[in-house]
């Protein structure tokens, strides 16, 4: 019984020895690759290798709401500052119980219009449509029964009038040369249908007149940690799968879309929670199956500040709500997995998503749970065990910290002496702590999850700093 | 297992990376006084200069070649753009800086050939440079203007971008011509847009650039067309009877053919309207497009076959064609009485389309009295 408890414990860790330096090289890999695009990128910036001057593509920006009244003024005031020229906003508002309409229409005077809305893609039917071209651009608010954010910006791309559009959240702000940056990849190269823009936390933040002018770290330790794994795992995570035009995610907090394929390809699915990620994959899988040729970009200066979850019950939902929506992505599109008709979109980046982040939770709980059974089996080898966990800890914190040191490179963030101390405090923790506790939330969010089951997050509002 | 040791190796490099960046934002914090100093250093020589020239004298030939050198390090070319804007150009109807910009002209020609042979970065940063500090009667135009066309062989987009702006900023009809073709002929990707939106920048006589554009539009290949024609449309109103053939031209692409309906739309000419009519009556689905656009063309002209025409493409079961019909019938100053058989009728998509044109024109002489109150 012995011999076969040992074979067991040698396998588990053979396995996690595997696992684990897989994860470490994939880490370390887009760590690297990150910190050096982004170097790459200041340095082309620094001396104007951009478009500089003014080529507008019209862009249509989709605001999907639903009881958005704490923050759906700012949003679209961000959105009047943009330094653009040629766009539109349309809000659509998916059902709200609460005043969002009615700031909306009384903060920018709109009215009233019996529009028709072409139906190109299926959703809920417009209860009501209201206008204003008074301000710098013309603003559209669509009020419609509700149907769930896919549903809205379904509805929203079914009313834009560009030929290219922008979704963000309503609880997000864009930095004013976001929508001039997003849109340069798809100048640069016809091919580009979808271009993810970064989305960083604005907790700590303050933002002028579309313009950062105040950025710390967050006092709260939650959004802090958030940062730090912002920094790591999204943003040098993306930069490394752009590289191979592997990027199977762009936030719906923040993305250019060309519509006439997204409509081609049958527009967002109402029925996955995940709708960004799912919409990315689609993608993949419309353009390779019908042999169009494709970019999906990833633009590192195009900047959305979102609102981190500052609570940790907020957190939570938000993560369990990610992780239904991978699942449902990762099952829809499986047959993308080991096809070699995908190429690395297949072999690295859904392989990568499958393993690392849809199995990782229960992985890692597995693995916690094996490590108590040794112990209490008395297979542990404690100095061996304890020293792996510590180097691993070590390895992700300075993984961590080298993401977070990346952060000079980008355009507008300057690293601060107490934000350093700070990030060296909490990167420690954020490894070793909020890693397996998010793994954990992460692992139960399937338990009791059912298919049809689709609404909007609840996630506690506050006004973002925006003057 | 030894598997630590692979740990410990990506541990050193990204501790090396971390060290890097801490160094990098040292240097960084540091730029910008650096970049302060060489600029300082940059007025004190040129104010040297300046007052030589202001008692008469000629200005030194060591210090134009003292700047070559100098200038040939992009970090320093940095701190010189800046010095020239924040110092020089404010002070450019001074006859002592106008001479030292003349002289200034040898230089900008030797380092156009330096950075030719640089690295594309540095290259396209040249052009940058360059574009924006024209300097009128001050440049050997034609040379620098060879050397740009040069830039334009290279990989680098930007380079290409940068150096066609600096051509369209001496104002030579001849070079960008040259430009574009030399673009055209390398079939590099360069979108429309920037071609387009670039070339209505031109800071030259527009007419003789759109006239030579025209001359050799047909040795273009249809993505350079289509731009020349969009920038023609902005710019010109004398293409109308040139519009008109490639409109008609069966043969010719659909973005030009369509390009050009937009033309004549903008520009009416009046032998165009029978063309216009005969798309707007074409009911082949898949020939859309024309019946679209030239439903909108036809806004620009009068007559009741045009109003039957669009009454009719307003029933039309695509829905760009009746919204451009429903514009139209606005644009042509048409009242709820005039399209009653339209509001009134049995065809929904096509009264809901043209109520919300009246709906719209309706709020916005709400909104011009508004703001007429307000002032």
């Amino acid at each position: 019984m012995r011999d076969i408890l040992q074979f067991f414990f040698d396998c588990v860790g053979f396995f996690f020895v595997l696992y684990m330096i897989g994860y470490a090289s994939f880490l370390f890999l887009a760590v690297m690759v990150g910190s050096s695009t982004l170097y790459g990128a200041k340095r082309r910036n620094a001396l104007k290798n951009e478009l500089l001057n003014e080529y507008y593509l019209p862009v249509s920006i989709v605001v999907p709401a639903h009881n958005e009244e704490v923050t759906i003024e700012t949003t679209i005031r961000s959105l009047l500052a943009l330094d653009y020229k040629l766009y539109e906003i349309i809000v659509v508002d998916d059902g709200s119980t609460d005043d969002t309409s009615r700031v909306v229409q009384e903060t920018f005077h709109l009215k009233h219009v019996n529009r028709p809305i072409q139906r190109k893609l299926q959703c809920q039917p417009a209860e009501a449509v209201f206008e204003s071209r008074t301000h710098k651009v013309p603003i559209t608010l669509i009020r419609k029964k509700n149907g769930g954010k896919a549903d809205a910006l379904n509805m929203g791309i079914n009313a834009a009038q560009y030929p290219y559009f922008l979704c963000m959240d309503a609880d997000s702000v864009l930095q004013k040369d976001s929508l001039e940056k997003i849109v340069r990849p798809v100048l640069e190269d016809d091919r580009v249908i979808a271009v993810g823009g970064s989305v960083r936390p604005c907790n700590g933040a303050k933002i002028r007149d579309g313009e950062v002018i105040k950025y710390r770290m967050p006092n709260q330790i939650l959004a802090c940690m958030q940062v730090l794994e912002y920094d790591r795992s999204f943003l040098a995570a993306r930069i490394m799968f752009d590289k191979f035009n592997g990027s199977i995610i762009i936030s719906g907090a923040f993305g250019l879309f060309k519509k006439s394929v997204v409509i081609d390809a049958g527009g967002y699915n109402p029925a996955t929670v995940g709708e960004d990620m799912e919409l990315v994959v689609k993608l993949h899988v419309f353009c390779r199956e019908n042999q169009i040729p494709y970019r999906i970009r990833y633009a590192t200066d195009a900047i959305c500040w979102t609102q981190a979850p500052e609570r940790l019950g907020d957190l939570c939902r938000q993560r369990k709500r990610w992780h239904i929506g991978l699942y449902q992505c990762m099952t829809e599109h499986r047959s993308i997995l080991m096809n070699p008709k995908y190429g690395m979109v297949s072999f690295v980046s859904y392989l990568y998503f499958l393993i690392y982040e849809l199995f990782s939770p229960y992985i890692e709980v597995f693995g916690v749970c094996t490590i108590i059974l040794a112990l209490l089996l008395e297979f542990l080898n404690w100095p061996y065990g304890v020293m792996y966990t510590c180097i691993y800890i070590v390895f992700s914190a300075v993984l961590s910290l080298t993401a977070f040191f990346a952060r000079i490179h980008t355009i507008d963030l300057k690293l601060l002496w107490m934000d350093v101390i700070k990030a060296i405090g909490l990167c420690m923790l954020e490894v070793s702590c909020l890693r397996f506790l998010l793994a954990w939330v992460r692992m139960s969010s399937l338990i009791g999850y059912r298919k049809k089951k689709v609404s909007w997050g609840k996630i506690e509002r506050k006004k973002i700093n925006f003057t | 297992m030894g598997s630590e040791v692979l740990l410990y190796l990506y541990g050193a490099v990204s501790l090396s990376m971390i060290v890097f960046n801490i160094i990098y934002n040292l240097i960084l914090n540091e730029k910008d006084r650096r970049l302060t100093s060489v600029e300082n250093r940059f007025v004190k020589k040129m104010e040297e200069q300046l007052e030589r020239l202001d008692r008469g004298e000629a200005a030194e030939e060591k210090h134009f070649q003292k700047l070559v050198k100098k200038l040939s390090r992009v970090g320093n070319l940095n701190a010189f753009d800046k010095m020239l804007r924040d110092h020089l150009e404010p002070r450019a109807s001074e006859p002592a800086v106008q001479k030292y910009m003349h002289e200034l002209q040898n230089v900008f020609l030797q380092l156009a050939v330096v950075y030719r042979d640089r690295e594309n970065v540095q290259a396209a940063y040249f052009a940058y440079f360059l574009a924006g500090h024209r300097q009128k009667n001050h440049m050997a135009v034609d040379t620098i203007q060879d050397i740009m066309v040069d830039y334009m062989k290279k990989d680098n987009l930007y380079c290409r971008v940068n150096a066609l702006q600096a051509l369209y900023e001496f104002g030579s009809p001849e070079s960008v011509v040259e430009a574009v073709a030399l673009q055209d002929r390398m079939g590099r990707f360069f979108h429309e847009k920037i071609l387009t939106d670039g070339l209505l920048s031109f800071k030259g006589d527009h007419r003789r650039l759109t006239r030579l554009l025209w001359e050799r539009l047909d040795r273009f290949s249809d993505r350079t067309k289509l731009s020349v024609l969009n920038y023609i449309r902005f710019r010109s109103g004398e293409y109308q009877e040139e519009m008109y053939a490639i409109m008609t031209d069966e043969g010719a692409d659909k973005e030009l053919r369509l390009s050009a309906v937009r033309y004549v739309g903008r520009y009416p000419y009046p032998p165009a309207k029978q063309a216009l009519l005969s798309f707007a009556a074409d009911r082949d689905p898949n020939r859309w497009e024309y019946l679209a656009v030239s439903v909108s063309a036809l806004a620009a002209y009068p007559g009741e076959d045009v109003i039957s025409a669009l009454m009719g493409a307003i029933h039309s079961s695509n829905w760009y064609v009746r919204s451009n019909a429903a514009e139209s019938l606005r644009a042509h100053g048409l009242g709820y009485e005039e399209l009653l058989e339209v509001v009134g009728g049995q065809d929904r998509y096509a009264r809901e389309m043209m109520m919300y044109r009246l709906d719209r024109k309706r709020l916005e002489e709400e909104d011009a009295m508004e703001r007429a109150v307000a002032e």
